[in-house]
This record gives C-alpha cells, sequence and structure tokens, in this order.
C-alpha cells in the first residue's frame, strides 16, 4: 500500500515538472504521462519508499528559512569584501551531525555551502567538515538550527531519530 | 499590463541583481585564497541569480514559464553548492596531500 | 523594458568576462574550475534575460542543462584531474595492505 501511495505522489510530482518544463504546452501531455509513468516506476525500484517520506509543512518552514539565512550570507560577505580591511578569520571545523544518512546529510551539507560563514568541505559518516569565514561566528548554534530545518523537511525528531506519528 | 509600480520594482531588482553579481566577480580578485573565493562566488551569484529572477518573474508570459524560470533557479542553486562543495573538497584534499609530502620528505 | 534587459545581459557578459581574467591566472587548478561554477549562476542568468530580451523561451532550456552541465563539470574535474581523496587514502592505504589481500 505504501508503495502505491508512494508511486503515486511521485507520478504527480513528476508530472508537474514535465508541465512547468514544456511551458504548459498541451501538446506533450500524452507523451509525458508516459514518461512520467515508467519514471516514476523506475524511482520507486531504485528508491523504495524509505522512512525519510518529505514533510510539506516542513519544506515550507525550510523554504523560508533558507530564503532568508541565503539573503543574509549574500550581505555578510559582501560586507566583508566591500569593507577595507577584509575582515576574515578564516579555519576548518569539525561538527558532528545526528542526521540519518544519505539525503538529509547531503541536504545539510549542501543547505551550509549557502548559508553565513560556512562551506562544507567533507562528508564523513556523521562528521562534517566545514571551511569557516570567520570563526568568531556562532557556527555550532546554527549548524544546530540548520539541523533541525532539515530533520523538519524529512520528518525527523530532535535526536534525529524517526517521528512515531503518521 | 505592467503597471508603473511593477516597472520600478523590476528595475530596482535587477540593478540589485547585478550589484550582486559584480561584487561577486570583485570577490574573485579581492580575496587571496581559492575557499574564501568559493565563500564569494557562493553566495553573492546565487543571490544576485534570485534577484534577477524576481525580476523577470512579472515578464513571464504564462503561470508555467515563470514556473520554469523558478525551476531553473532551484537547479542552479543546488548546482552551485554541489560544485563549490566538490571544489573545496579537492582543495582540501590537495592541501592535505601537501602537507602529507612535506611531512614525508622533511 | 527591453532595453534595460539588454543593459543587463551586456553587463552579465562583462561581469563573466571580468570573470575569466582570473580563470586565466589561475594559479591553482581549483581557481580553473570556478568558471564553471560562474557559468553555473551568471551564465543562467544572462540566458534567463536573453530569452525575455530576444523572446526565445528555448534559451530557457539551455539555461537548465547548462546548469545541469556545469556540476558534470566539476564532477569531472574532481575525479579525474585532482583525483578527490583518493591520492592520500590510496597511497596511505595501499602499502599496508598485506601482498596476500591484492588481487
Amino acid at each position: 500500500m505504501a508503495l502505491l501511495r508512494a508511486f503515486c505522489v511521485r507520478a504527480a510530482a513528476f508530472f508537474l515538472v514535465w508541465w512547468v518544463l514544456t511551458e504548459g504546452d498541451s501538446s506533450g501531455l500524452g507523451a509525458g504521462a508516459v514518461i512520467v509513468l515508467i519514471v516514476a516506476w523506475f524511482s520507486c525500484t531504485l528508491y523504495p519508499p524509505s522512512s525519510h517520506a518529505l514533510r510539506p509543512v516542513g519544506m515550507l518552514v525550510f523554504t523560508g528559512y533558507f530564503i532568508l539565512r541565503s539573503v543574509i550570507a549574500g550581505l555578510d560577505v559582501v560586507r566583508r569584501l566591500l569593507s577595507p580591511s577584509l575582515p576574515l578569520n578564516p579555519g576548518y571545523l569539525r561538527v558532528k551531525t545526528s542526521l540519518p544518512e544519505g539525503g538529509p546529510r547531503w541536504l545539510l551539507a549542501n543547505t551550509l555551502s549557502l548559508m553565513p560563514g560556512t562551506l562544507s568541505v567533507r562528508l564523513q559518516g556523521t562528521s562534517l567538515e566545514l571551511h569557516c569565514l570567520d570563526l568568531d561566528l556562532p557556527i555550532d548554534q546554527d549548524v544546530r538550527a540548520a539541523e533541525r530545518k532539515v530533520a523538519g523537511v524529512f520528518g525527523l525528531g530532535e535526536a534525529g531519530t524517526e517521528e512515531s506519528a503518521s | 499590463m505592467t503597471e508603473p509600480v511593477i516597472l520600478v520594482a523590476q528595475v530596482v531588482l535587477m540593478v540589485v541583481g547585478c550589484l550582486f553579481f559584480g561584487v561577486g566577480t570583485l570577490g574573485l580578485f579581492r580575496f587571496s585564497d581559492t575557499l574564501c573565493r568559493i565563500h564569494a562566488l557562493t553566495k553573492i551569484d546565487n543571490l544576485g541569480l534570485g534577484f534577477i529572477v524576481l525580476a523577470l518573474l512579472p515578464l513571464a508570459p504564462s503561470v508555467t514559464a515563470g514556473l520554469k524560470v523558478v525551476l531553473i533557479w532551484v537547479v542552479a542553486l543546488a548546482a552551485s553548492a554541489t560544485s563549490a562543495h566538490l571544489v573545496a573538497r579537492a582543495v582540501r584534499s590537495g592541501q592535505r596531500a601537501d602537507i602529507e609530502k612535506g611531512s614525508r620528505d622533511g | 523594458m527591453t532595453l534595460m534587459l539588454n543593459v543587463v545581459a551586456v553587463f552579465l557578459l562583462g561581469n563573466l568576462l571580468v570573470a575569466l581574467v582570473r580563470i586565466w591566472r589561475g594559479p591553482h587548478a581549483a581557481d580553473r574550475m570556478l568558471a564553471s561554477q560562474l557559468f553555473g549562476t551568471t551564465g543562467v542568468a544572462l540566458l534567463l534575460v536573453l530569452a525575455q530580451a530576444q523572446g526565445m523561451p528555448s534559451l530557457r532550456d539551455v539555461a537548465l542543462i547548462l546548469a545541469l552541465l556545469s556540476v558534470l563539470a566539476v564532477v569531472a574535474f574532481v575525479t579525474r584531474v585532482v583525483g578527490i581523496d583518493r591520492s592520500t587514502e590510496k597511497t596511505r592505504s595501499d602499502p599496508a595492505r598485506p601482498e596476500s589481500e591484492r588481487p
């Protein structure tokens, strides 16, 4: 049953992407429907519906947080660049993440690359190496906040464990 | 169709987007080390692209065309973040190789 | 509006050209690979603006493909040219492995 549900959800999502890519051209919808079904079937065989289902509410919260933080990140770098003294204190920092392997961890690493002052350099198991523009920033606190938002997208609990609800 | 308010907003957004791109390119020259350059390029250019996309949205001929532009923005964001990570990782492993070579030679 | 779009397009193109100076000067291979990232963002913005200014919707498809290909270029670079992680980890682990375990 879970497989059927995942299949339908994915097919709908792929069809939406197809519709957008063809800019709503009605002549391509027939071919799109066939391709979407094949791709959805492939995706269900290759990536069987796992516990990391995407949560719409979590995704909305994440998007808002992401846009806000990336604007801050851009302005932060611009400020550093344009001030004559180039206030930088670059260095490496290692943080541990409690997120499960796969999608959640990669989303965190990629998100941190676009967050203020951090750039993910290497992801090994649960340890993530970051390059920081300024080590005086509260990096660890920011990482925890980003981690919570990513956990929300995948419906994971506070400690990175599966929530029992739904 | 294009009201003056929207037109002014578009021009402002485009100018801001261009300024971000300009500063991002400046970052390539002002920062002395590769990783800091990646920081500048990734964060500032993505913001610049965001502003340009916002400015273009009211001009889109249809809803789907607008959605497509947003989709391209999301893909470009993911692409840029992934590239930044990979280049940074290459730089870092190069540094490590240098350190190891140095300690073996010395 | 078309004039404005054209001015923006020219500015972005100039931006790309200035950035190419950095690519040309290097000094590291990684600095040069930033060109791919640059085309992934500035190039995409340029194509989106041109698609609107010239009334060519197909340029949006080009922008999408450019964004995707820029990642592939970087992936090819880090695995082939730099040999990500491999150069350090192989030299460290290979001599440690006993002779009998090697194929």
